[in-house]
């Protein structure tokens, strides 16, 4: 009897001694600094000086092609950036300056856009970059881009080889987002030859004219690049213009978040992307490592309220949602402050957006029960809102994985709502755009990258369904707005154009179509021995001029 | 004894044969629509996805595209990718290396541990050791593989910088990750092993062996130990397979190449030719391990061997 009590007595004591040693050894780790004699440095530089090494770049999820004009995902233009130059550069204050191409004019009736190429460049191959080249890639785009590609080109018609370093290109409509387009990694251009050796394979063997080639890449592990030895065309706004300081970029795909963040720590890689809000702190605390957060530009992530379906076609069923959703407390619980709140549909950095709609709308539970009130929508035995023996149901569609927190949000608002009576049926899936095709919910979040407030008429414009190749959630159908997003595209003085997209801004919000919620910020944890790393003016790292410090 | 092989290969043919369709059955009744789900969020027009449905063959009747998909597969023919349209057959080969050794070192740590621990543990009953193996076992079984995982990678990668925390190069990248899942092995081979040899033990056989004046070792581990290996030899046999559906979980939090995780990315996209691959090759390397299981009563147990 005493033998076996004293059993127990030691078995609880080992259990809990063996769980504690675990926990003090992952405990501590968050608050004190990785141990300086990890094996960090052999991955890190190889060169006695700043010229060369390797930079290593923790990637959260795996490109899908690196065919510039095929992907729509930020996570591949990160990847091929390095690889494609654009015509035109656009900096971070929105305007352009030249990079593949020299200069450029535009028609009087902004439908013809003539380029200068630079002479002096090649492909990575050795494929002289010329008109023809420039030509070849609409075309590729046309026959088999997918992607953002084709948006970004609006209504582009043609291009025609004028001489062998001019090109121009037609459109249909004036179409003012064109450059901006023309500027971003997604119309980056690539060598004509390699379309046409590697065919549908061309996604996995990408040749560019830019600072780093494609060496390999290993399905759900890395990418490799090197340096570029050739290059001498490097763009405006960065410090360099010859061969890039590394000597390689090796890209790793680490989806698990601890692991890809844990491999910065210990100094096994030197960037990792997509740093969780509650690690910020403890990362910023760390003597070795820095966090550098970029905005990414574009539409802010927002609720879209789909419009077409009852009761929330009503304006002030719609302004209820609106008045009893409280952001602020979203954004703080989930972000800790550190992802910006968002007012607009348009995110800060873009042009046109509309700073007057900050703090203009203020949760108001008491004003949203009345707006339900008067639309007869009757306090229900269960605290839900019925109507002709109805209830008051708000369909809410999510993607899944949990990508930025979002299912959380959804989790908030349906408990904000029930405060007025609205009950939330949540439909978190990875496919959503079989709902979205028949229409099977009433509010929809979403944010996209783009450097032109022309973005909204993806968003907004009648003909843009979701059906028709448009992201119109909300379903709006307005010929007013459809008017003014035509002006928008077409119109060339910018201070017009801003103040187009400010009253688009305000329709949204004044007629209650978008619940905005948070601003992006692309965040990477990086080693304090890599200097120089920047960001585009829609996020997107640029590592060309990035350095290793020994 | 060539028989009961060649009896037993075809009827893991027919398992392999079964599970492919299986698989197709439920990829086929599950939600979502493929062709919109590869168009991942990139809006286009209803006849542009009319026109992909019917490239796909996905307009056709369900038996139709069975028995298309089943021919090819006759012809060695897999498929390609509904996503990056690679070719499946070297996707699979490529990544196949990557799961095989970490399966491996995963079974062999499996065994290792859990015999040792469990023959230990059976001897020393209710000793501080015995203790200390049922907390492995216990350990093993319960703990979530993801967050051993981590626990590990935070200790011994991130705190002690002893082991690469991702990637799949080298026999150093699959120390950690071979624990992680070893010990969930471990932890049921643990507790087969003590509870049969606590059984074995107490069996007449012991006593008489005993009292011919055999030492305890000779008794405990020449004649009680094999007695007790042919349940946990069974268990390796199912183990196998909880080991490679394991797998997907060890290689995402190891960011490790390998089949569990284009298996993860396939399922989610509904990429049907990989999914398929990829259970045809599970399938096909779960009914050889057990295949060999069979196979190797018969050198533990001789009276197996005779009775065949």
């Amino acid at each position: 009897m005493k033998i076996e009590r004293s059993n127990k007595w030691i078995n609880h004591t080992a259990l809990s001694l063996m769980t504690a040693a675990l926990l003090a050894g992952c405990g501590s780790n968050q608050v004190q600094s990785p141990n300086p004699s990890a094996p960090a440095d052999q991955t890190a530089a190889s060169a006695g000086n700043e010229q060369g090494g390797e930079l290593t770049y923790a990637l959260a999820t795996s490109p899908d092609t690196l065919d510039a004009g095929a992907s729509g995902f930020a996570v591949s233009h990160r990847v091929f950036r390095n690889i494609f130059d654009s015509l035109v550069f656009q900096a971070k204050e929105g305007t352009f300056q030249p990079w593949l191409a020299s200069s450029w004019t535009k028609s009087e009736d902004g439908k013809e856009y003539t380029f200068k190429l630079r002479t002096d460049v090649t492909f990575q191959d050795g494929t002289p970059f010329n008109a023809a080249a420039v030509k070849a890639n609409f075309d590729h785009i046309f026959a088999a881009g997918r992607g953002q590609s084709r948006s970004l080109l609006g209504t582009f018609s043609s291009a025609e080889v004028v001489d062998e370093h001019t090109i121009k290109i037609i459109l249909s409509e004036p179409f003012e987002p064109l450059l901006a387009g023309l500027g971003s990694g997604f119309l980056g251009i690539s060598s004509p030859k390699a379309f046409e050796q590697y065919g549908d394979q061309y996604g996995k063997h990408p040749v560019g004219t830019g600072p780093f080639k494609f060496v390999s890449w290993t399905e759900n592990d890395q990418i490799v690049l090197e340096k570029n030895p050739d290059y001498k065309w490097g763009p405006p706004g960065a410090d360099n213009k010859g061969p890039s300081q590394l000597d390689k970029i090796t890209f790793k795909i680490i989806p698990e978040e601890a692991t890809r963040i844990g491999s910065v720590q210990s100094g096994q890689v030197l960037v990792a992307e997509t740093v969780p809000p509650q690690l910020i702190t403890a990362l910023n605390n760390d003597p070795n490592i820095a966090v550098d957060q970029s905005i990414t530009n574009g539409t802010a992530f927002s609720l879209y309220i789909n419009t077409k379906n009852e009761p929330w076609n009503e304006i002030k069923a719609r302004q209820a949602v609106q008045l009893a959703v409280d952001v602020d407390t979203i954004v703080q619980t989930l972000y800790l402050g550190t992802y910006e709140r968002a007012w607009s549909a348009l995110t800060p950095g873009i042009l046109g957006y509309d700073s007057s709609l900050e703090n203009k709308v203020k949760p108001d539970i008491a004003k949203a029960n009345q707006l339900l009130d008067e639309l007869g929508w009757k306090q229900g035995g269960d605290g839900i809102r019925e109507k002709d023996g109805q209830k008051l149901i708000l369909r809410y569609l999510d993607g899944s994985p949990n990508r930025e927190k979002r299912n959380d949000i959804a989790a908030i608002v349906q408990q904000q709502l029930k405060q007025i009576g609205v009950q939330v049926n949540l439909n978190i899936t990875k496919d959503t755009n079989t709902p979205i095709t028949n229409g099977e919910y009433d509010i929809f979040g979403n944010s996209q990258v783009k450097a032109d407030p022309d973005i909204l008429r993806n968003l907004l414009r009648s003909d843009k369904v979701f059906t028709k190749g448009g992201t119109n959630w909300s379903n709006v159908a307005d010929p007013e707005i459809d008017e003014l997003l035509d002006q928008g595209a077409s119109e060339s003085d910018p201070q017009k154009r801003k103040e187009i997209y400010a009253q688009i801004q305000q329709y949204m919000i004044d007629r209650a179509i978008i619940l905005p919620i948070y601003v992006f910020p692309y965040t990477v944890a990086h080693s304090k021995k890599v200097e120089g790393l920047k960001f585009d003016l829609l996020g997107y790292p640029l590592l060309y001029d990035v350095t290793i410090r020994k | 004894m060539t028989g009961t092989i060649a009896t037993r290969l075809l009827t893991s043919l027919l398992v392999v044969i079964g599970s492919s369709m299986l698989v197709f059955v439920i990829m086929f009744v599950l939600p979502g629509d493929p062709v919109l789900q590869m168009l991942d969020g990139n809006a286009t027009t209803p006849e542009a996805i009319e026109q992909m449905r019917q490239q796909l063959g996905l307009d056709q009747p369900f038996y139709v595209q069975f028995m298309q998909y089943f021919l090819q597969l006759l012809q060695g023919d897999f498929g390609a990718s509904r996503i990056d349209s690679t070719p499946v057959l070297p996707k699979i080969l490529a990544h196949v290396p990557a799961t095989l050794a970490l399966t491996a070192v995963s079974a062999a740590v499996s065994v290792l541990v859990g015999t040792i621990l469990g023959v230990l543990s059976a001897i020393h009953r209710n000793g501080i050791i015995d203790l200390t193996a049922r907390f492995v076992g216990l350990f093993g079984i319960s703990m979530p593989t993801f967050w051993t995982g981590i626990l590990l990678l935070l200790l011994f990668s991130i705190h002690l910088g002893l082991f690469p925390i991702a990637g799949s190069d080298g026999w150093k990248t699959l120390v950690l990750p071979g624990i992680t899942l070893g010990l969930v092995g471990a932890g049921f081979i643990v507790r087969m092993v003590r509870n049969t040899m606590l059984e074995v033990i107490s069996e007449p056989f012991i006593v008489t062996l005993r009292s011919k004046g055999l030492t305890e070792r000779v008794v405990m581990y020449k004649h009680a130990l094999r007695n007790a290996l042919i349940p946990a030899l069974t268990m390796m046999g199912v183990m196998v397979g909880e080991l490679l559906s394991g797998t997907v979980v060890v290689e995402t939090v190891f960011a490790r190449q390998g089949i569990g995780r284009i298996l993860a990315d396939a399922i989610m996209s509904k990429d049907m030719p990989v999914v398929q691959g990829v259970v045809f090759f599970t399938a096909i390397i779960y009914v050889l391990v057990n295949l060999l299981v069979d196979v190797s009563y018969s050198f533990v147990d001789p009276r197996i061997r005779r009775s065949q």
